[in-house]
């Protein structure tokens, strides 16, 4: 046996967008044994949504656990509170729901994808990439009025409303989008250079991400048919706006890198959909209930499947809200891809699993 | 969501029985407080198209050890660590200090006394 | 030429979260990017503490994050400047009282520049870091002049100072 090393990685280092900390036990380059420590930002969101804010200021603390997916946190909270109070949300406000959710995956799927081309060492892909993926963050504050944090979805409907001259704007960008979008697919599929980074590094096994309850691309970049927006219809309509599930099976970073890329054209398309199919109702059901009862909502946020659970007790207060992010449930397989891998590699592996750890640690 | 109760004697021959890799996912672990015992809740949810969610809960007290169903799920692991830190519960197998710092009184999610 | 005039030209920025939402994180990225392009002012975003210059945090301090971010700071070269990004940096923001964090950076370690904004927009971002050069500049003068010996040195009743014995010091340029 060769002697064994450990190599540690974080809290702090140039590839850790968070603070994160792996702790690799090496042999010649070979990795054999992992250990995650992924609570660095743990700020005790859950006990205070349940003793210092009303349920109707939680909706706003929730969009700041995670301010790459703050919609979807936003949004899944509004859902499981519509269902305590027992409301209806009107049909305006879905649609406008799912037009942001959307939007955003776009703007956080590009910066992964940034961030793994800067990580396997291509500066030039990662500068195309940002800069293509500005025009998302434009239309999102002119959308919701702000670049990051929206505050959307609030309980009962949406916020803001849809001007039809943004509209207009939305889908004219979304044209000069496409091609840009077809330069990255070429790029991310047929650099020799990339693929020597990319392909077979970090891989999962279908077997392996059944076993380990992986969810969201990383899951699907392995063959697992997992997708929130594929199992429900009561909540969000996804399937009236043409969602496609999108897998590979190779499972290793290229293949995350093409799910990422080929789900945005479904993106696209939905946008697209919403737009031109936008019903016309009123955007927030008033109430003056207050919530009672348990309920759970799942949600698919860009980085795999969301969890609310929340339980109310007929005050201003709820009694308990408990909050599962994607990267939550892809941990422990986190842990596990990197065995066999080179260290070498780890950086572009850490950035193809898109982890936020501040949605894990809440 | 459909919610079946369970004991902590039965819970792992329970879920062994029900959890299937292919059909169902491991969510997450939750426990919340019904005025002296402690409400634990295991949720799954399934692949299939108008997917359910299934919650195993059981009424317990404080102090009791609960059964780590880590040989069952494998990735459970780290929902019962965080867990064990947030709630001050004893689950077995399962170290403190994963989620919290080893200075700081553990059980936060605790209502206070 | 003097280093002071390179440091000024081309700062070098170090980035640590040190418990935020990640909000502001991406737009320090965007900052980089060709839209904004940061690298104008000769800024490169380095990973390493000893070679950096500026020090741009986000987020309220977790208990976790305390220690790591002390002693990133404590590895900084002098002279340094912290740039607390974003409205938890600043003040705890949204998370103040909440039972694993502090009420902002300034707590643990000296902050020059706050820059407000939940999220910051890049422009305040680049706004911040151009406010800091001129904070460094000033800091590198201090320096240089405190290197010197020009100031005089600190006389209290009782000490018998060896600079009452010797000579008087000359400033080192006239």
């Amino acid at each position: 046996m060769a002697k064994q090393y450990e190599i540690p990685i974080g809290a702090q280092h140039i590839s850790l967008l968070e603070p994160l900390h792996f702790k690799f036990t090496t042999e010649n380059e070979k990795i054999v044994k992992t250990d995650a420590n992924v609570y660095y930002v743990h700020r005790g969101i859950e006990q205070a949504c349940c003793s210092k804010f009303k349920f109707r200021q939680v909706s706003f603390v929730v969009g700041r656990v995670c301010g790459l997916c703050s919609i979807s946190h936003t949004t899944a909270y509004s859902q499981v509170a519509e269902k305590l109070v027992k409301i209806e949300v009107p049909k305006r406000a879905k649609y406008l729901r799912m037009l942001v959710i959307e939007l955003d995956r776009i703007h956080s799927h590009l910066l992964c994808l940034s961030h793994v081309a800067e990580n396997s060492g291509f500066e030039a892909l990662f500068m195309k990439t940002m800069q293509y993926r500005e025009f998302s963050m434009e239309l999102l504050e002119a959308v919701c009025g702000n670049r990051i944090q929206y505050d959307f979805s609030i309980v009962g409907g949406v916020a803001r409303d849809l001007k039809p001259q943004v509209a207009q704007s939305i889908i004219e960008r979304l044209k000069k989008f496409v091609p840009q979008l077809d330069e990255l697919m070429d790029i991310y599929k047929n650099n020799w250079t990339l693929s020597l980074k990319n392909k077979g590094a970090g891989a999962i096994t279908k077997e392996d991400a059944m076993r380990l309850n992986v969810v969201g691309p990383f899951a699907r970049a392995a063959g697992l048919a997992v997708d929130v927006r594929n199992e429900t219809e009561d909540l969000l309509p996804w399937k009236e706006v043409g969602y496609e599930m999108i897998t590979e099976t190779s499972g290793d970073v290229y293949a995350r890198n093409i799910v990422r890329l080929r789900e945005l054209y479904v993106s696209i398309r939905i946008i697209e959909n919403i737009i031109n199919g936008l019903p016309e109702t009123p955007l927030i059901t008033e109430t003056k209930a207050f919530p009672d009862g348990e309920a759970t909502v799942r949600l698919e946020a860009p980085r795999g499947e969301l969890f609310y659970y929340a339980k109310g007790n007929k005050t201003q207060v709820l009694e308990r809200l408990k909050i599962k992010a994607p990267t939550f449930s892809n941990v422990a397989a986190m842990a596990e891809a990197f065995t066999g891998n080179e260290y070498g590699s780890v950086p572009a592996i850490i950035a193809s699993y898109d982890p936020c750890l501040s949605c894990t640690a809440r | 969501m459909k919610k079946i109760e369970t004991t902590l004697t039965s819970l792992k021959s329970d879920i062994a029985a029900f959890y299937k890799q292919e059909l169902h996912h491991f969510m997450v672990m939750n426990a919340v407080e019904v005025a002296d015992k402690i409400e634990v809740q295991w949720f799954f949810s399934d692949y299939a198209y108008l997917c359910e969610t299934t919650c195993f809960f059981t009424l317990i007290d404080p102090a009791e050890k609960i059964p780590s169903i880590k040989d069952i799920v494998v990735s459970a692991w780290v929902a019962e660590a965080e867990l064990v830190d947030l709630m001050n519960i004893n689950i077995e197998n399962t170290a403190k200090g994963f989620v919290l710092e080893p200075d700081f009184e553990s059980g936060p999610l605790r209502k206070k006394k | 030429m003097k280093l002071a005039s390179y440091r000024k030209k081309s700062p070098w920025i170090l980035h640590y979260n040190a418990g935020g939402c990640n909000g502001c994180d991406i737009e320090i990225l965007a900052c980089l990017s060709p839209k904004y392009d940061i690298e104008r002012f000769g800024m490169i975003n380095t990973g390493n503490p000893k070679q950096s210059d500026i020090l741009l945090v986000t987020g309220p301090v977790t208990k976790r994050n305390r220690e790591r971010l002390v002693e990133i700071y404590a590895q900084m070269p002098e002279p340094k400047v912290v740039i607390a990004c974003g409205a938890c940096a600043s003040t705890g923001g949204v998370f103040r009282g909440m039972y694993n964090c502090e009420g902002g950076i300034d707590q643990y370690i000296p902050v020059d520049v706050y820059v407000c904004g939940c999220g910051t927009r890049p422009e305040q971002i680049i706004d911040g870091v151009v406010q800091a050069l001129a904070i460094l500049e000033t800091k590198t003068k201090e320096l240089e002049e405190s290197v010197r010996l020009k100031k005089e040195a600190v006389k209290e009743k009782q000490q018998l100072n060896r600079r009452n014995i010797a000579d008087e010091i000359k400033p080192a340029f006239t």
